[in-house]
């Protein structure tokens, strides 16, 4: 796992208001900030068997990374579920983390949740079988995918890599599996079978987190033209996969409102892939990045009076009640119930790095959606509305209007909000008289250069001794003049 | 040696009066070494010389009498320089720009020699205008007047020569070098800055970085580190170069000044304490390139800039608040501040003493006053003239012979397509 482990910095509360602090280019190098989370209200045991495979095992170690009062368990419970795979260097990772765990928290005088304080002992014969097993899987999966390269039957081929890429994952070898099923896509012969080999690369790269391949397969898959006529039934589970993990990442590369509309669409009774997502995740990360990033408008028309995805909110009644209060302009409540679910979503592997911009977002929407009727509001009333101090609303307000997403002045005196009335007159003779002065002097600017380049005036190297041309070379005179 | 000055001065004279100045030039060129040999006797010349009559050959002298080493009686030469100045006929100089723009630099170069800086201002005032085809037209001497301003710290004098926008460039027979147009902008932006007047000063700067440019001149690189400055002040931070800004000012010249790059990034965060933290890092860099004086300005312009900020979030705002926001150390200078932004215009507001408050106000100006529609008016007319001057230059290329040739000639020659042809161009 990708998953730095250096002992924290810790950062409990995360500040609401830094909005969007520096934009992350590089979507897998993230350094996140290490932070714990103390009081989880996370049904563990019922929170694993929504996923399968890689899955459940990267949101168990995530969980025991981040919160230690479910480290022990979440760590018992991987290492159960490792077993059932081949995939040995997990299990030594697990098992190493399990120790260090178990006994930094033996020194507590009382038994965290209950736990046993003995640790299965490292099963070497079992690694070694395993390793044994998965080595002579992958011998005969190779021989196998020979046989069928020198027969050069497309099908088996292509069904050979795709075996071999499910073995490599199944160890764990996440380069290799996408290796092998990006391998498969030169023996597709019809398009089911394209986007099936989509579909596998997309979970791998998910996998790797790395979120641009995810996206164009996506794309790839979408625009093979079969999707559409293909059996009505398996082509929806296809679609909903397809959009959540284009909502997934477009979460990941902080696209919000395109990640809100690809969970939108994906079908609440074709959403079984517990591979990448579960349903209620689905609902999670739609629900909130909908909040954080659509108008009052869109939210009535694509969120709560949206059918399919009113089936996904049931699995979640606390966002549901979010975005109904939200909706209903009862933002104290709101707000309150957000900073409850706080917890569980920081624990929540691709959500927890946006959480706090995403509530800081929902947060700053909701302070534009307040005011907008209002020509002057008092901000004692508004402050009690947003259950914070006048003094800390006025930070907030602040930075909305110079952002832009607020028209108004703070009478800080007597503590109420103007709206602006902006003077279109006077703004347009303004802008009117700076664009003349701009243009004035870019004009000038450019009548000066031509007379430059007529006079071919241009700084060349010193003339060499020893007779070289001037003019000829750019790098030793420059170099040399520079460090003069 | 006496007879060929004597030749000299026969020459001279009868050349003149004939108008045959082309000659008279080429001929003063090739007698050069000889005037130098006889440096002794060259006042006896001069005396039969006229300034206004013979004002090629005296300048042929004049040069020859800088270029001796240790000029041993400066004053006297000094006056001989005044008084051709004054009285030389323009018409004849222009003949021999490059010995005239040559007598101007050693004149400057000795009285900066001398820590005189002062005495050459009116003189080289009128060398500008007496050599100048039009007030637009740049030549080299224009730099060494605003060197010898900024030495003598009395800007007034090149305003009025900096002032023009420069449309055209004086060849000087082939002299003119990219340095002397560096030196005019460089020097230029610094004595626009020394007047404050920071959007003027950030043109000139801009228009030494842009300069076209092969290889690092350090006149350059010092432009650009007082271009970040004042863009600093202006605009609050580095904008963005035109395209046509050279390759080397991002490739070579900008690593070299990372310092200057570091104080603009702690800029852009607005934050007062990151601005210092920049400064204190790099105080040696900033000393060492003479120019702490300009960023220390860039870190007042940095709390202006923040109470601006609050002018368009605020209505009413406690003169402690606002020290708090923008980090000032308290109350009492945060007021300060607010006045002198009110009495500069930056702001609109009004301090009420009492409850210790300042309200913002909006921009009283309504632009409805005649005085206002002068000015846009104004403002027109330069656009225009401006617009005026381009068509004029576009149809001065449509009807440049060569211009014509090469765009009608690439048609002929597309016609046959031969391959052979069009690798000319």
């Amino acid at each position: 796992m990708p998953l730095p482990l250096q002992p924290g910095i810790f950062q409990a509360a995360v500040e609401p208001m830094q909005v969007d602090g520096a934009p992350e280019e590089n979507d897998n190098v993230e350094e996140e900030p290490q932070y714990t989370v103390e009081n989880p209200s996370l049904d563990l045991e019922q929170y694993t068997t929504q996923y399968t495979g890689l899955a459940r095992l990267n949101r168990l170690m995530f969980i025991a990374d981040h919160c230690p009062a479910l480290r022990v368990e979440a760590l018992r419970m991987a290492l159960n579920y490792v077993m059932t795979t081949f995939n040995t260097n997990m299990y030594g990772v697990i098992h190493r983390k399990l120790q260090e765990a178990v006994s930094a928290s033996s020194s507590l005088p009382d038994a965290v949740a209950g736990s046993v304080h003995s640790v299965p002992p490292l099963d070497v014969p079992w690694m070694e079988t395993t390793a044994k097993k998965a080595a002579f899987k992958l011998e005969k999966l190779d021989t196998d995918l020979k046989n069928y390269k020198s027969n050069s039957i497309k099908e088996s081929i292509r069904r050979g890599h795709d075996d071999l890429g499910d073995h490599y994952l199944d160890c764990g070898d996440l380069s290799n599996a996408l290796k092998c099923y990006s391998r498969a896509r030169d023996y597709c012969t019809n398009p089911k079978h394209v986007v099936n080999m989509c579909l596998n690369v997309i979970k791998v790269s998910v996998y790797l987190q790395n979120w641009s391949h995810v996206l164009s397969y996506v794309n790839k898959a979408e625009s093979t033209p079969e999707t559409e006529q293909s059996a009505k039934e398996a082509n929806l589970t296809v679609q909903s996969r397809l959009k959540c993990a284009a909502g997934l990442a477009d979460l990941a590369t902080r696209k919000y409102k395109s990640a809100a509309k690809h969970f939108l669409q994906a079908s609440f009774d074709h959403c079984d892939f517990p591979e990448l997502l579960s349903p209620s995740n689905v609902a999670t990360y739609g629900a909130l990045c909908a909040l954080a990033s659509f108008d009052r408008q869109e939210l009535q028309t694509n969120v709560i009076t949206s059918s399919s995805f009113k089936q996904f909110l049931e699995l979640e009644p606390q966002l549901r009640d979010i975005i109904h209060n939200f909706y209903e302009s009862k933002y104290a409540s709101c707000l309150n119930l957000l900073v409850e679910i706080k917890d569980n979503l920081l624990l929540d592997l691709y959500l927890a790095p946006h959480v706090s911009a995403l509530y800081t977002q929902i947060r700053n929407r909701a302070l534009c959606q307040y005011f907008s009727p209002y020509l002057s509001a008092d901000m004692h009333k508004m402050a009690n509305a947003f259950n914070t101090t006048v003094s800390a609303l006025e930070d907030e307000l602040m930075q909305l209007i110079l952002d832009g997403q607020i028209n108004a002045r703070i009478d800080s005196h007597n503590k109420i909000l103007y709206a602006k009335d902006i003077d279109q007159r006077s703004s347009t003779f303004e802008k009117a008289l700076a664009i003349g002065r701009e243009y004035q002097r870019r004009t000038k600017a450019l009548v000066l250069r031509s007379a430059v380049l007529k006079n071919q005036i241009h700084v060349k190297s010193p003339p060499r001794e020893g007779g070289q041309g001037g003019e000829m070379s750019i790098a030793p005179g420059s170099a040399s003049s520079a460090r003069n | 040696m006496a007879a060929a000055l004597e030749q000299y001065v026969t020459t001279v004279q009868t050349l003149s009066n004939q108008g045959n100045y082309t000659t008279l030039v080429e001929f003063i060129a090739k007698n050069m070494d000889m005037l130098g040999k006889n440096a002794a006797h060259l006042d006896n010349v001069l005396a039969t010389l006229d300034y206004q009559q013979h004002s090629i050959g005296v300048l042929g002298i004049l040069v020859i009498k800088y270029s001796v080493p240790n000029i041993t009686d400066f004053e006297t030469l000094f006056v001989q320089t005044q008084e051709f100045v004054t009285s030389c006929n323009g018409e004849q100089v222009r003949y021999a720009p490059d010995n005239f723009a040559e007598l101007c630099h050693k004149f400057a170069s000795q009285l900066v020699e001398r820590k005189q800086p002062t005495r050459g201002l009116a003189i080289l005032t009128q060398a500008i205008q007496k050599i100048q085809l039009h007030p637009a037209q740049l030549t080299s001497i224009h730099s060494d007047l605003c060197q010898l301003c900024l030495l003598s710290k009395n800007m007034k004098p090149a305003l009025r020569i900096l002032d023009a926008d420069i449309t055209e460039i004086s060849r000087e027979g082939g002299h003119y070098d990219a340095k002397d147009f560096l030196l005019y902008f460089y020097y230029g932006g610094m004595i626009y800055t020394a007047l404050k007047n920071y959007s003027r000063a950030l043109y000139f700067f801009e228009m030494a970085v842009t300069t076209p440019s092969m290889a690092v001149s350090h006149i350059m690189m010092e432009a650009y580190k007082k271009f970040i400055l004042v863009a600093l002040i202006v605009q609050g931070k580095i904008p963005t170069l035109p395209k046509y800004a050279p390759q080397v000012v991002p490739r070579y010249i900008k690593p070299l000044c990372q310092a200057y790059h570091d104080l603009a990034n702690a800029y852009g965060t607005n934050n007062p304490a990151e601005v210092r933290t920049a400064v204190t890092k790099h105080t040696e860099t900033f000393t060492r390139d003479n120019n702490m004086g300009l960023v220390k300005q860039c870190v007042t312009s940095m709390y202006k800039k923040n109470i601006q900020r609050l002018t368009k979030t605020f209505l009413t705002l406690s003169l402690t608040d606002m020290a708090n926001r923008v980090q000032l150390s308290g109350p009492r200078e945060a007021e300060k501040y607010v006045l002198h932004m009110i009495e500069d215009g930056e702001i609109f507001a009004t301090i009420n003493q009492k409850d210790g408050m300042v309200r913002f106000h909006d921009n009283p100006e309504k632009y409805n006053s005649s005085s206002m529609l002068l000015e846009l008016d104004k403002e027109m007319q330069k656009c225009m003239k401006m617009d005026e001057k381009l068509r004029e230059m576009d149809r001065e290329i449509a009807v440049n012979p060569q211009y014509v040739q090469k765009v009608s000639g690439a048609h002929d020659e597309d016609m046959p397509a031969s391959t052979s042809k069009n690798q000319g161009f």
